[in-house]
């Protein structure tokens, strides 16, 4: 019991009624998208036992030939993962539904890219370029997330109008303009798309014979520092409080004298520089330059991976790892004749199950909750009160 | 005949036990009122009635047939209806698509809107309830809405229907008429449950009254064999008597000062018309008037959620540029919200979190932006101790509490927030009399203290007990000023109807 209520404090840092609710929601969604993933191997003709010994031993989450590679790199993709997932945490708890963590995380690439290589930055010592790309990284996102927010405060233009649209611009600059003219790579190199950054601004490896970087070490920070913000600070009261409020058109935060408008530019500020870390952790530790086409799609999975971490940092952790676990087994899957796909149709069916959460919460509690307490009574009641204000 | 009859009911909810083994029997053809204090149990009750929270124990007879709900479905299919203190309607469709949405006669497979219509005449006439089932619903006054959901539920068959406070947000005529539909209910056999804080409507209105106090039953009394003092007492479980002690302050400096302040409400009509007057220290004005007539918008400006389209608002001597809720809270204003669910409290929010919204900001609450848990549930349980908001517990959200004991976090909050004027909307809303004898108690504590205190209420006997000054408010202009020493609610009335006007007082 003690333990538990470690875990939770952790988890929530506060008392929480029904908190294990969090927790086996999305465990419980994840076991049922294996087992329904399993039946539609079957369904094929194929071995799901195989499949998923395929899948697991490279992923990276469990100990199997290779271990050492497939572990690195789950935890360089899942960095990204987490930075996209974080983002739209943090845009969610205050009530905003930001899909533009996709356009955030290019933003933050091509800035990464361009202080990576540009002249008077590739001379500066390790620490210090660092430094200063992703302070430029995490302002460019930032302000790409805030026009967005300020948007909504100012003219009320719904944020998934306008992140949608943002993604979409930042799409066309960088990939139809800066990549293939101002940020161009010097044609005799034969290099396509940006030059490549100076051996400075390449994120140091922490693990031996592999490229795992300290990406994960800073999205583990980030990842502990937005749980700060959210549930330790006053500004994170106040995007809670807005969160609850927001979308049912309640004034209590406004009235009790929260700048309502500043907020949302603000939450949005911070959502946009976190969700660009992620970019910059893409070109500095993979890729090293900005290719001529790119293959997004992080701000996305980001989404998927909020839900599945019920917008709390550290399930948002948890989830990115299991993201990138799958998709870094994806590949070997195909030793079972199965397409490397399989995984993002295993991700689609657990996000689909939390969908349902509100079905699964219902039944978990019908088991659980009568079982455990006869005076407690089951689903219906808590609908009751908290169904119109379920995050 | 027995409608409905309870046996053993019990709700335990994780803290509290909100039903406590209640029995009762309700005749077919009677009103059958409930009262008792705020977070007795009265909703709690009625939600189980009708199918929305399940009993941990106890039985439910529906005429003479044991029943089992698991919705409010089952509760329809038995007919009986609620009315909800918050109407369900969607305020873009007209009267005859919202009465009869989930149940649409048909032709075919489209949609009969004339028959619709011919049945919505046919029962709203059967039952005296005069709507124009073509008009929006955003259109009409919260009355009228409320007839809606009447007629809504009448047409579905209820024979049993269930009033939760539906007196609280109508005005004395509205409730009148209420009575007359609720009247004409009860001739044609309906079953009646009845729900308020207003003892003198409960005597009005009632066959039977049930008292409730802390989930138990007190006692069930006929309406002959009873009086409104002996409710009260059977309710609080002590003698109250709701008379409010007079209290003569010295009067200090104009703390408040509006000059010709005039606004719009949110569809863009004018409604309040330039009204000027100032409020002193140690002093309680009163704006009296029927819902509607400018006091909202008076409100809005005051506090900073509507531009005025002029006029001045002046605030411990500096004129407030901009108007908005964080300025004029640093510059010492105080707000209890007329509506406390959607403006007062962050519903998902714990107590702990509601009380020091607004201050969280403030050391000793916070420094530098990271908040001092500790301090805050030390301050928490304090106010919770002090304002007598029950259940003691700091970590339950708000939205779980009665309302009564959501007012007190409110007033908890307020109160210990740094202010010299007091803008206290309707304070008493749905309100038991021992809750409002406390909100009283705090607000003349307060004028002793010598904060300025603008009051507007649409109860007169509240605002001729408190108020030092009376302002009448009449289509969006002050019509009349008094003392309470030289009026009477007649007079008042009248002036609020716009029938008589008075001279304003020489400040
Ligand atoms: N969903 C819930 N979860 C936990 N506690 C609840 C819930 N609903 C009500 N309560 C508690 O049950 C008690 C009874 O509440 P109820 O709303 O029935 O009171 P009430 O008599 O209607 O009060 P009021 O006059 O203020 O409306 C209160 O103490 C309240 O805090
Ligand atoms: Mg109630």
């Amino acid at each position: 019991m003690m333990a538990m209520d470690i875990f939770r404090r952790i988890f929530f840092g506060h008392k929480e009624e029904y908190w294990w609710m969090k927790i086996l929601v999305p465990i419980t969604s994840i076991f049922v998208a294996l087992i329904v993933g399993a039946i539609f191997i079957w369904s094929t003709g194929r071995s799901p036992v195989l499949a998923y010994k395929y899948l697991f031993g490279a992923s990276g989450l469990v100990p199997g030939p290779y271990f050492k590679q497939h572990f690195a790199e789950m935890l360089l993709s899942s960095s990204m993962f987490i930075a996209t997932g974080l983002a739209f945490a943090i845009a969610a708890k205050g009530g905003l539904f930001s899909i533009g963590a996709e356009g955030q995380f290019l933003v933050g690439a091509i800035t990464a890219a361009y202080f990576g290589y540009a002249k008077p930055f590739a001379s500066m010592p390790t620490v210090l370029h660092l430094t200063v790309i992703f302070v430029m990284v995490m302002i460019a996102g930032g302000i790409w997330g805030a026009i967005a927010g300020w948007l909504k405060a100012k003219m009320g233009i719904h944020e998934v109008i306008t992140t949608i649209m943002l993604n979409w611009i930042a799409l066309y600059l960088i990939e139809d303009w800066l990549v293939t003219g101002p940020m161009k790579a010097n044609v005799e190199t034969g290099v396509s798309g940006t030059p490549y950054v100076s051996e400075t601004a390449k994120l140091p490896i922490i693990l031996k014979g592999t490229r795992l970087n300290i990406s994960i070490l800073i999205i583990i920070v980030v990842a502990y520092l937005t749980w700060f913000l959210l549930y330790r600070t006053t500004f994170g009261f106040e995007i809670r409080a807005m969160g609850y409020t927001l979308i049912y058109n309640m004034d209590a935060p406004r009235a009790a004298g929260v700048s309502v408008d500043a907020r949302i530019t603000q939450t949005m500020f911070v959502s946009g520089a976190v969700a660009a870390l992620g970019g910059a952790f893409i070109i500095l530790g993979v890729l090293f330059q900005f290719p001529p086409v790119f293959e997004g799609g992080y701000g996305f999975d980001g989404i998927a991976v909020s839900l599945i971490g019920q917008n709390e940092p550290l399930g948002v952790f948890l989830a990115g790892i299991l993201i990138g676990g799958l998709r870094t087994g994806a590949t070997a899957v195909q030793l079972a004749h199965i397409p490397k796909t399989f995984p993002s149709i295993i991700e689609g069916l657990i996000v689909a199950f939390i969908a349902l959460q509100e079905l699964i919460r219902y039944l978990l509690m019908k088991l659980f909750v009568r079982k455990r307490n006869n005076t407690v009574s089951g689903g219906s009641d808590e609908k009751a009160v908290s169904g119109g204000v379920a995050k | 005949m027995k409608a409905l009859e309870l046996k053993g009911i019990t709700k335990q909810f994780p803290r509290v036990l909100a039903n406590d083994h209640i029995n009762l029997s309700i005749e077919k053809g009677e009103i059958f009122s409930i009262v008792g204090e705020n977070g007795a149990g009265k909703s709690t009750l009625m939600k189980i009635v009708y199918g929305l929270y399940t009993p941990t124990s106890g039985e439910i007879y529906v005429f003479g047939k044991k029943v089992n709900m698991k919705s409010p479905h089952d509760a329809i299919k038995l007919k009986i209806g609620m009315v909800h203190q918050e109407f369900m309607l969607i305020p873009r469709f007209t009267v005859t698509e919202n009465i009869v949405l989930g149940d649409e006669p048909r032709k075919g497979i489209v949609f009969d809107f004339k028959r619709a219509v011919k049945e919505i005449r046919e029962i709203s006439e059967k039952f005296g309830l005069k709507v124009d089932p073509l008009e929006k619903v955003a259109n009409l006054p919260v009355g009228i809405q409320q007839r809606v959901e009447i007629l809504k539920i009448l047409r579905r068959g209820a024979e049993i229907l269930i009033f939760d406070e539906p007196t609280a947000v109508l005005t004395p005529e509205e409730t009148e008429d209420l009575f007359k539909t609720l009247r004409a209910l009860k001739k044609d056999g309906k079953t009646i449950l009845f729900i308020s804080h207003k003892l003198k409507e409960v005597m009005e209105i009632s066959d039977r009254i049930a008292v409730l106090r802390r989930g138990k039953l007190q006692g069930v009394v006929k309406k002959e064999e009873t009086n409104e003092r002996e409710l009260a007492r059977m309710m609080v479980g002590r003698e109250v008597v709701l008379e409010i002690p007079r209290v003569k302050v010295e009067r200090g400096p104009v703390v408040l000062s509006v000059r010709d302040l005039a606004a719009k409400d949110h569809r863009g009509i004018l409604k309040l018309k330039g009204v000027s007057f100032d409020v002193h220290a140690g002093e309680i004005v009163a704006i009296a008037g029927v819902e509607g007539n400018g006091q909202m918008e008076l409100v809005n400006s005051l506090i900073g959620f509507t531009r005025p389209v002029k006029g001045k608002i002046i605030l411990n001597g500096e004129e407030m540029k901009l108007v908005t809720p964080y300025n004029v809270r640093r510059k010492g204003m105080a707000y209890i919200p007329e509506d406390r669910k959607r403006r007062g409290l962050v519903l998902p929010f714990k107590i702990r979190e509601n009380i020091i919204m607004g201050q969280h900001t403030l050391y000793p609450f916070s420094k530098g932006g990271i908040l001092n848990d500790k301090v805050i549930n030390q301050f928490a349980t304090k106010q919770v101790e002090e304002f007598d908001i029950r259940p003691r517990d700091i970590y339950i959200s708000a939205g779980n509490l009665s309302g009564g004991n959501q007012q007190k976090v409110i007033l908890a909050r307020e109160m210990a927030m740094k202010h010299n004027f007091l803008l206290a909307s309707q304070p008493t809303r749905g309100l038991d009399i021992g809750a409002m004898e406390f909100v009283y108690k705090h607000l003349i504590e307060e004028k002793k203290k010598g904060i300025a205190i603008l009051l507007i209420s649409l109860e007169l006997s509240e605002v001729l007990g408190l108020a030092d000054r009376i302002l009448v408010m009449y289509e969006g202009e002050i019509v009349g000023e008094t003392v309470p020493e030289k009026t009477n609610e007649e007079e008042l009335g009248m002036m609020m109807l716009g029938i008589k006007r008075n001279e304003r007082l020489v400040q």
